[in-house]
């Protein structure tokens, strides 16, 4: 760790001697990184996207000897971050890690930026959503809830866990419709994000909130919340006794809400170069696992051919469902 | 109790008490500089304990806090100008009480009455504030509705400012809310295509502007002309206060309690609670002839009253989200940022947070009896610090603070508007914390409507039918019209 | 500086009216007649109404229609006061190009030395500012404060 930092020091004191006029020629030269870069998170500190960005730069700052710097750019449902790292230059100083988010806004008519705006560089984590109900709900497993929704009239259920047109509102919409249903059968409740949606839930508010099951995970411990399934392909080992739709249900249905680190579009070949297997190796290495593990996060790992072609996928299977949904704009 | 003892490590761990020790030292100087004020003091330390983990940070606003509200006393006494606002209303009383030569004894009043009466407050907060949450537990969008409907009315039966501006400032703040993603149906308003402007507006930006630049627009045009102030040694300021202890305990009590009453309701604070509480101390006095001639009565309600509204403040703050004053509405941005979402969650979810805020209030107010000593004793040379750079100083760090908050030039822009909006505002006599209560209660209150409405299926009557939020929503109609029929009585009058 | 309330209440009432034109670009909401638009409107309501009342007022109290106080006359105190939103102005508009450093020194200096600072205290005092709010906020707290002219020496 040593090695890397004191010769990127001295490179620096020599930039410095070399003066000016040598500066440019030689930044362009000088290995990839050369002074500290920057990482656009576009959600709040402290939140989920930023614990697994934060953990990323401190391992990345590790390798490459520079500081990682994670900068939160929030607010706008995920507008104004994306677009930070975006519009910012492709020098390789400023990446970011994007989310989920990047396939939805542009169907809703938020932004123009969409997967292909990015470089992709990898993708490092998905979660999928749970089905979420109070812990003294009359549904104690999935199936008698599923029934019920279905025998009783549209709109008699309501759920939350996030905004109108939010990934958890399409993972309710994809749900009812495998289930052969309309999208808006349970009514959506908009809320601010996963934690007011369980506090809504624990109050009583609400009937179902389809977050990811870490987010639901405090209500969960503290005995006033229940996870009745997941919709993955197969169960979390966090949560074990949480089944999936899958088995209970027999439906196919999965959906993710999935996090990756891109830079703008454009970046050097070179610089791309360095970042890849840096990260290629901070997604292998076991500190990183173990984080992941502790919290709950799922780990998928795509290069960056893999997470393009994902994101494209992804693209085309959110604008569908939200045309369905009604969601779409524009 | 494990939550108790893990509240005591975190507290007492070195780099906190270092933390605590220095904003002490900040809220202080800040808190005697007049011009500077104690909700400035927050708003210039957010930018700084926003990189902290939650209990210095905390702990760092918490004791900055107090300080200041405390040292605003210290010019008052020495020049007739309140370090803060909150000094405001017994600043003449004060000097007058200098004038006849009794600053020491002034002084020791003013340091101990406010240790105290902090205490009071402490005291209050930690006894209702776990009870609340219990209840509010159980709170779904219909009772913050409600909730939040109550706080706003309060926000403009309490101003000193006439009823039209209060509200005209309250629907601007509201206004404001409303930039960016809409909640109901994530349409983003009023950004005129702006990526920046759909995060909506920056709050602690906003703030920065209304209470530190506008502060700054002021002093800029007085600074070149300011010479230095000359100001007397204070001497030993606890002879006599046994006596004034002994005559006056119960003006203490009733100060305090109307202090914490008052910090606990929406939109007032320090400032008011030091109003209101010396207007009862002259009303219910056996001589009230003596008030505004250097009498101490007054003096131990109001300084008692506006260090225990800090402690009060916090009650709605942490149990509903609530500000209980626009120092308590920073500190729910703070705990934002760190996902700490204020609420009756954090109680049972982080109940060594809740323990090291009572903690660290306990301790605030301890150590405000040493320093507070030792800051009337240096008085002389804090007060001569030339405000021809600090000025410029402080322009720097809200710039950099404004930055900071939103990672971009956009926080620097909106503090810069700000700044000006509400110079312009106070010129007229419009008052800003209405604007900042709108402005933090504004998206709970859409919020909470529209899922109300949608969980209703559009009947309002809903809006009763739980007992609790029938209860709140009640109370919130009648002071409306307790409101509405003054008004018309007032102007039929006319 | 203070306006008639008359005036006042008349920017007011246009205004809200303004606020209410930007609201029937709202898209409305299937199925429900409470969309994106109500609040605004409730509030430009609320605005016109307090608008309203103060034009009221404003003509019975038969103020000047702009009140403008002594200090701006004195051009050394107008400028004092121009100079707070104008260091902040430069600020937004040299700091990517010029760097923090260069930027917030100059700032703290051109002040001091208009608020009668001595030069031999401004000077000291306005560079170890910008050095210690550097050090503090892009160092300790790494904040992305602009590098600028500054970018290879740092």
């Amino acid at each position: 760790m040593s090695a890397p930092r004191s010769s990127a020091l001295a490179r620096r004191t020599l930039l410095a001697a070399s003066g000016g006029l040598l500066a440019l020629p030689a930044l362009g030269q000088a290995r990839f990184p050369n002074r500290p870069v920057q990482m656009v998170v576009p959600w709040g500190a402290g939140g989920g996207t930023d614990a697994t960005a934060r953990i990323v730069a401190a391992m990345l700052e590790r390798r490459l000897g520079q500081p990682f710097n994670v900068v939160n750019r929030t607010g706008g449902s995920g507008v104004v971050g994306h677009s930070a790292i975006a519009t910012a230059a492709p020098d390789g100083y400023t990446i970011g890690m994007i989310t989920v988010e990047i396939t939805m806004m542009h169907w809703q008519g938020l932004t123009q930026l969409n997967p292909e705006s990015y470089t992709p560089l990898a993708l490092m984590n998905s979660d999928p959503p749970g089905v979420q109900v109070k812990h003294d709900s009359p549904f104690q497993d999935i199936k008698a809830l599923a029934d019920a929704i279905k025998s009783r009239p549209a709109g008699t259920f309501k759920a939350s866990g996030t905004g109108q047109g939010g990934i958890w509102h399409l993972a309710l919409v994809g749900w009812l419709q495998a289930m052969g249903l309309k999208g808006d059968h349970v009514r959506w409740v908009p809320s601010n994000g996963a934690a007011p949606a369980m506090q809504e839930l624990a109050a009583g508010g609400v009937d179902i909130v389809t977050c990811s099951v870490p987010e639901a995970r405090a209500m969960i411990d503290a005995g006033r919340a229940k996870a009745l399934a997941i919709m993955a392909p197969e169960r979390n080992p966090m949560f074990a006794s949480v089944p999936t739709l899958n088995e209970t249900l027999g439906i196919n249905y999965s959906v993710g809400a999935w996090r990756g680190i891109a830079a703008p579009k454009g970046l050097p070949a070179e610089v791309a170069g360095v970042l890849v297997p840096a990260l290629k190796a901070v997604f292998d290495d076991q500190e990183f696992k173990t984080f992941m593990t502790q919290r709950g996060f799922g780990m998928i790992y795509a290069d960056p051919q893999g997470f393009a072609r994902f994101m494209a996928e992804g693209d085309r299977a959110m604008g569908e469902a939200m045309r369905g949904a009604g969601l779409a704009r524009g | 109790m494990d939550a108790l003892i893990q509240a005591f490590g975190l507290v007492f761990d070195p780099s906190v008490l270092v933390v605590i020790l220095l904003s002490a030292v900040f809220g202080m100087f800040v808190g005697a500089m007049p011009g500077l004020t104690a909700t400035m003091a927050t708003a210039l330390l957010v930018p700084v304990t926003f990189f902290m983990p939650p209990i210095p940070a905390l702990g760092a606003i918490v004791t900055a806090t107090a300080m200041a509200i405390f040292a605003g006393d210290i010019p008052a006494a020495m020049l007739r100008m309140p370090g803060t606002p909150a000094s405001a209303a017994y600043a003449d009383e004060s000097y007058e009480m200098t004038k006849k030569g009794q600053l020491n004894l002034n002084m020791g009043v003013n340091l101990v009455f406010s240790v105290a009466g902090g205490l009071v407050g402490v005291v209050v907060l930690i006894a209702a504030a776990p009870a609340l949450a219990e209840v509010a537990i159980n709170f779904s969008s219909f009772e913050y509705f409600w909730l939040a409907c109550l706080g706003l009315t309060c926000a403009v039966f309490l101003t000193n400012a006439d009823a039209v501006k209060g509200f005209l400032s309250l629907f601007l703040g509201l206004l404001l809310a409303t930039v960016g993603i809409d909640p109901s149906a994530g349409f983003p308003r009023f950004t005129f295509g702006e990526v920046e402007l759909m995060q909506g507006i920056n709050f602690i930006a906003t703030m920065i502007g209304m209470f530190a630049v506008s502060e700054l627009l002021r002093g800029a045009v007085t600074v070149r002309d300011a010479g230095h102030v000359v100001v007397q040694q204070v001497g030993d300021m606890f002879r006599g206060l046994g006596a004034v202890w002994r005559r006056y305990w119960f003006n203490f009590l009733r100060g305090s309690v109307i202090g914490t009453v008052i910090g606990a309701l929406p939109g007032a604070g320090a400032d008011i609670a030091a109003w209101i509480s010396y207007a009862v101390s002259k009303r219910f006095s056996k001589e009230p002839e003596k008030f505004g001639t250097g009498h101490v009565e007054g003096i131990v309600d109001s300084t008692s009253a506006n260090n225990s509204a800090l402690g009060g403040a916090w009650i709605p703050a942490l149990v509903f989200g609530i500000p209980g004053d626009s120092i308590t509405a920073i500190v729910i941005g703070v705990l934002y940022m760190k996902n700490m979402n204020p609420g009756p969650t954090v109680f049972t979810e982080n109940p060594q947070l809740i323990y090291s805020v009572f903690l660290i209030f306990i301790l605030a107010n301890l150590i405000m009896l040493p320093l507070g000593w030792a800051a009337i004793k240096s008085a002389r040379q804090m007060l001569r610090t030339p405000r021809n750079l600090l000025l410029p100083c402080i322009l720097l760090f809200c710039i950099v603070g404004s930055f900071a908050m939103t990672n971009s030039l956009y926080g620097v822009v909106l503090m810069l508007v700000m700044g000006l909006f509400g110079w312009f505002l106070e010129e007229h006599g419009i008052p800003v914390a209405p604007l900042i209560l709108g402005l933090v209660l504004g998206e709970m209150l859409e919020q909470t409507f529209v899922q109300s409405m949608i969980k209703a299926d559009g009947h309002y009557l809903e809006f009763f039918a739980r007992p609790i939020a029938g209860v709140l929503g009640v109370a919130t109609l009648l002071i409306w019209g307790v409101m509405l029929a003054r008004g018309i009585m007032r102007s039929a009058r006319r | 500086m203070r306006l008639n309330d008359a005036l006042l209440g008349a920017i007011l009432l246009g205004f809200a009216g303004w606020v209410w034109w930007m609201t029937t670009f709202f898209p409305a909401f299937p199925g429900q007649d409470y969309g994106p638009n109500l609040f605004p409107r409730i509030l430009a309501c609320g605005i016109a109404l307090c608008g309203a009342m103060l034009v009221l007022r404003g003509l019975r109290q038969r103020a000047p229609l702009v009140a403008v106080d002594g200090w701006m006359r004195d051009p050394a105190k107008l400028v004092s006061f121009l100079l707070i939103p104008g260091a902040t102005l430069f600020y937004v508009l040299a700091s990517d190009r010029l760097g923090f450093i260069p930027t917030a020194f100059a700032i703290l200096l051109a002040l001091a030395l208009w608020f009668r600072a001595r030069p031999l205290v401004a000077l000291p005092v306005a560079a170890g500012v910008t050095l210690a709010v550097h050090w503090f906020f892009s160092g300790l707290m790494r904040v992305p404060l602009p590098r600028g002219l500054m970018d290879p020496l740092l």
